[in-house]
């Protein structure tokens, strides 16, 4: 008896040893900052980030009595309201699409992994380039008249399309192995009982890999909440302020003018939202799914 | 009945194919006029054309000769092989603890860690920004990475893929002498090198096309990633759309070949039989 516990005294001790780097970082990279920024927000803070005076909520009812946060509020909702379900159609499509392999499925297969191997600033620049304005390639190709980055609706359409094209590799991958890993019985068992075309597909297939779907819609939903990068290379917010989304405000505040107040309520905002809604995640299936 | 359905699937077969083309098409677009506008002269580009007139291989000329392409791409890699090889080594170690030690609060910790899974890196970006420039490691390549190195996510797939090994192994092992250095290296990362090899390349892919944190990090021309560098070259400033475009080639080309070669890998480790 008690040789185990000195036993399991050493095993602890070591265990902590190899805990230590990564307690160390989420302590200090993820801990430390959440909550710095929590307790700040409720503070009036200087040019250093020294605390001067209690502020209660006044630092988040001047973030709310900005017109550019208020704008950039509805400019997220919007994205969000656009991008999640078209991102899901297409990256859905193309995976039903592909569930089967046949002899030359591996060409659009390979097509449909290549945005993984795409980096974000590589893709911005390139819709930048490819949606400069009326003078564009694709105007010319299609007869078309579509404005691009020049516009506020046309820059929003750009923003959505590039979103896409972030997020379509990863999603691509996790949804059209979720179709092949169906267990292939269940679905001649379905055949057998006469379900064919869109009711196979609709009823059995989509029905089991209902998580992976979800997954790639939280996703999209995490992506579109804190999406701020491609628009810093895009378009700048513009036009007219017309893609500033609470991120990019947020880092324009924190960066640019250097809003120190409003920086920590904003975040703090921000932090209580993703983990309202990363708490909606389907985390069991992370959790357990590797294992299985 | 089934006679009445040919027509039909028939139908459908070639609509299914005809959107499978379109997909892949609108797919590739980008990548496609990527390489072909990296061979654009300045007038191909003011002229709208999908292909090159003349292909002007002095664009790639321009963009290896950039005074910092090289560097940039030096700190890319130096970055990139350094996280995936820290974050590798913590992520293990902290997957070893918990899949075969038992220590007090062993439950605490890693729901503490998972927690981390909820905190987005964009909404502190400017606490970590002050941290890092308080440690003095703005401009380095230990503060481009730092900030990453502990993936949460990446924790509990090598974690689920440890606890599958079983703790008999680990017990014999110990019976017959081995540290557990010797028992993870020998015995336990092998039997896991698929989950292992998935976080390091993932790793490696990640810190290499990350952009926002080196951008914020990195002040100096000569400590720029490739990411963030790339889109500061000043060629497009000069209206120098094709050494820009080439140089987005450079960048991509080598992850392309590299998908080409491992997508079958990938599926087989996501496809569940």
């Amino acid at each position: 008896m008690k040789e185990k516990n000195i036993r399991k005294k050493r095993s602890g001790i070591k265990a902590y040893l190899y805990l230590a780097p990564a307690i160390a970082v989420a302590a200090v990279f993820y801990w430390y900052p959440s909550l710095k920024s929590l307790i700040e927000s409720f503070f009036n803070v200087n040019g250093n980030g020294e605390i001067l005076s209690f502020a209660g909520l006044e630092n988040y009812r001047i973030l709310f009595r900005d017109p550019a946060f208020i704008n950039s509020l509805k400019v997220t909702l919007k994205f969000i309201v656009l991008f999640v379900p078209a991102n899901t159609f297409v990256t859905l499509l193309a995976a039903s699409l592909t569930r089967r392999p046949s002899r030359l499925s591996f060409i659009p297969e390979y097509i449909f992994f290549t945005p993984v191997a795409v980096s974000l600033s590589a893709y911005s620049l390139l819709m930048k380039e490819i949606f400069r304005g009326n003078a564009s390639v694709l105007n010319n190709l299609f007869g078309t008249t579509f404005s691009g980055i020049t516009t506020p609706g046309g820059a929003m359409a750009v923003l959505v399309i590039l979103g896409i094209f972030l997020d379509f590799g990863i999603d691509y991958i996790l949804l059209m192995c979720a179709f092949r890993s169906i267990d292939k019985s269940v679905v001649e068992a379905a055949r057998m009982d006469g379900a064919g075309g869109w009711r196979l597909y609709w009823c059995v297939e989509v029905p089991m890999i209902k998580e992976t779907v979800l997954i790639t819609i939280f996703l999209a939903l995490k992506d579109a909440i804190l999406i701020s990068a491609p628009i810093i290379i895009l378009t700048e917010g513009g036009p007219f302020r017309s893609t500033e989304t609470v991120m990019f405000y947020y880092y324009t505040e924190a960066f640019r003018s250097g809003n120190r107040a409003v920086q920590n309520a904003l975040a703090s905002l921000v932090l209580t939202l993703a983990a309202f809604v990363m708490a909606l995640f389907p985390m069991k299936n992370r959790l357990t799914g590797d294992k299985a | 009945m089934k006679m009445k359905r040919k027509p039909l699937d028939f139908v459908r077969y070639i609509l299914r194919k005809v959107l499978l083309v379109t997909l892949s098409l609108i797919i590739i677009f980008p990548l496609f006029y990527m390489a072909s506008s990296s061979l654009f002269s300045s007038s191909d580009f003011n002229n709208l054309r999908l292909l090159p007139s003349v292909p002007v291989w002095e664009n790639y000329v321009k963009a290896l000769n950039n005074k910092y392409f090289f560097t940039y791409v030096f700190n890319s890699i130096g970055t990139s092989v350094l996280s995936a090889l820290l974050r590798t080594v913590i992520v293990s170690l902290a997957a070893f603890a918990f899949a075969f030690l038992s220590f007090r609060g062993k439950k605490a910790i890693f729901i503490a860690l998972v927690l981390t899974l909820f905190i987005p890196q964009e909404a502190i970006l400017y606490q970590n920004y002050r941290t890092v420039a308080g440690l003095g490691l703005l401009d380095s390549w230990l503060g481009i990475i730092i900030t990453g190195l502990f993936p949460a996510a990446q924790m509990l797939l090598i974690t689920g893929s440890f606890s599958s090994t079983g703790k008999e192994v680990y017990e014999a092992s110990k019976i017959d002498g081995a540290t557990d250095l010797k028992f993870m290296i020998h015995i336990l990362l092998p039997l896991c090198s698929p989950a292992v090899m998935t976080v390091a390349i993932q790793s490696l892919i990640v810190s290499f096309n990350s952009y926002l944190w080196p951008l914020l990090v990195t002040n100096k021309p000569a400590s720029r990633t490739i990411q963030t560098g790339m889109t500061m070259l000043g060629f497009a400033e000069s209206g120098q759309y094709g050494p820009q475009m080439a140089t987005l080639v450079l960048v991509t080309l080598p992850f392309l070949i590299i998908l080409a070669f491992t997508r079958k890998k990938i599926e087989s480790t996501l496809i569940r039989r």
